[in-house]
């Protein structure tokens, strides 16, 4: 059954059809505007709305507003600062567009029927996106001395073989941690919640039919205190995971930015 | 969450049915029977559209952020930086100039000090000198009435000595004369007095 599905909420639904191609890439693919767009589309609006309204009529003493987005803004920006150095400010414009996007598709996420961030599609991308803005940077900035990357210092040259692999496969191993932590938090918190509220629903139900039922009612309760207790539980992951793939793009831009000296 | 349910009880048929399944013998499948094929998230043919639809986005965002909402911050935040740095500045400066004013007032204080003590030292030693001299004055005074004093007791004395010699003489010659009878020389007389002390 559809309706009580706890998966359900992830089909991507379309809105618009654009028809069928064939990508490189992806193969066979539908192009549309489905909810995921349009989840999307409100997520940018909102962070561009929010940015813009907080600092369109700046201050030295600020309002409520550019309170808030200076508080967001700060805290990268101290975070940058102190992860990177004082390179930190190049590369703070990607860190704060990475932490508002996914902290508005997450947060947004919990008041639509649709969140982005647990589409396995999205994560993979801004972790792809990420780790390769990383290499670019460690090509440009060190050529090839951004092999030194999975060399560290002061190992027995007999461990280096070793070393050198389990650096190289961790170093591999990044986008698929940046991209599976960001879906799986999201994904679980959310069918979570949609179980607890399918059962509010089904023990409510049996109640209604009166009888033997009316047991029901405390379980109903109780899944509804679980609902509300996730809720504010999700409300604090949504912001936890999008500062947590900031400070995880922070440590991977510092390490090829800062190679060599303070590894 | 109340969205997220009321949409989720609503029996919404998925549209992509026919679309979605690639066979022809599953070309009856049911909704549900899609759905348990594993999580909607490896559905691939949604990725490319998602994908390139997020990227887009994402690029958007970055140059608004990196021309627009960036720099503003940071303008305000360095012109916050720049007031606070003035205002301390200020502030010391003026913590600066009273403190040299308290120094001044405090030296102020003491040169009074000095001066009005200064002032009490000569008056007092000017009085004690007077008052010195005022004694000294009545002292000479005191002591030459004094001597003058003693000196007219002595002469009393004197005299009443001198007149004692003469009432012993006149004395004893009248003794003489009452018991001789006879006169005797008022010299000779005189001289025995004076020889009896």
């Amino acid at each position: 059954m559809a309706a009580n599905d706890p998966i359900h909420q992830f089909q991507i639904e379309k809105l618009v059809d654009f028809g069928v191609v064939n990508l490189p890439v992806f193969g066979r693919t539908e192009l549309a505007f489905t909810n995921s767009h349009l989840a999307m589309t409100l997520a940018f609006v909102a962070v561009v709305g929010f940015l813009t309204l907080a600092t369109s009529k700046m201050q030295v003493v600020p309002g409520r507003l550019q309170a808030v987005g200076e508080t967001l803004f700060g805290m990268i920006d101290n975070l940058a600062e102190s992860i990177i150095g004082h390179e930190g400010r190049k590369f703070f414009p990607f860190v704060f567009t990475l932490f508002m996007f996914i902290l508005a598709m997450n947060v947004l996420g919990l008041m639509l029927t649709f969140t982005v961030t647990s589409q396995l599609a999205i994560t993979a991308t801004l972790g792809l996106m990420t780790i390769l803005l990383v290499i670019v940077v460690g090509f440009i900035r060190n050529g090839p001395g951004f092999f030194k990357l999975f060399v560290p210092s002061g190992v027995p040259i007999v461990l280096l073989p070793v070393i050198v692999l389990i650096e190289f496969v961790s170093f591999l191993l990044r986008p698929i941690t940046l991209a599976l932590r960001l879906f799986g938090n999201m994904l679980g918190g959310h069918v979570a919640l949609k179980v607890f509220a399918g059962f509010v629903v089904a023990l409510g139900a049996m109640a209604a039919s009166g009888g033997l039922g009316l047991f029901g009612i405390p379980g109903a309760a109780l899944s509804l205190s679980m609902v509300v207790a996730l809720t504010a539980l999700e409300c604090l992951v949504a912001f936890l995971q999008a500062f947590v793939f900031a400070v995880l793009t922070c440590i991977y831009i510092n390490d090829v930015v800062n190679l060599g000296h303070g590894h | 969450m109340a969205v997220e349910t009321e949409s989720a009880t609503s029996p919404s048929v998925v549209p992509t049915a026919d679309t979605a399944s690639a066979g022809a013998e599953a070309h009856g499948a049911t909704t549900g029977a899609e759905h348990s094929a594993g999580l909607p998230q490896f559905q691939f043919q949604h990725w490319g559209g998602q994908i390139g639809y997020m990227l887009i986005l994402f690029v958007a965002l970055y140059v608004l952020m990196a021309k627009v909402f960036v720099p503003r911050m940071r303008r305000v935040l360095d012109e916050r930086a720049a007031t606070i740095a003035d205002a301390i500045s200020s502030a010391k400066a003026v913590q600066a100039e009273a403190d040299s004013r308290a120094e001044a007032a405090k030296r102020a204080l003491a040169d009074a000090r000095a001066v009005a003590q200064r002032t009490a030292a000569e008056a007092s030693a000017k009085a004690a000198a007077e008052m010195a001299e005022r004694k000294a004055a009545l002292e000479t005074e005191l002591s030459a009435r004094q001597a003058e004093a003693e000196g007219r007791i002595r002469a009393a004395r004197d005299a009443a000595m001198g007149q004692l010699a003469a009432v012993a003489t006149d004395t004893a010659e009248a003794m003489l004369e009452k018991l001789t009878g006879a006169k005797a020389p008022r010299a000779a007389v005189a001289t025995a007095v004076k020889s009896q002390g």
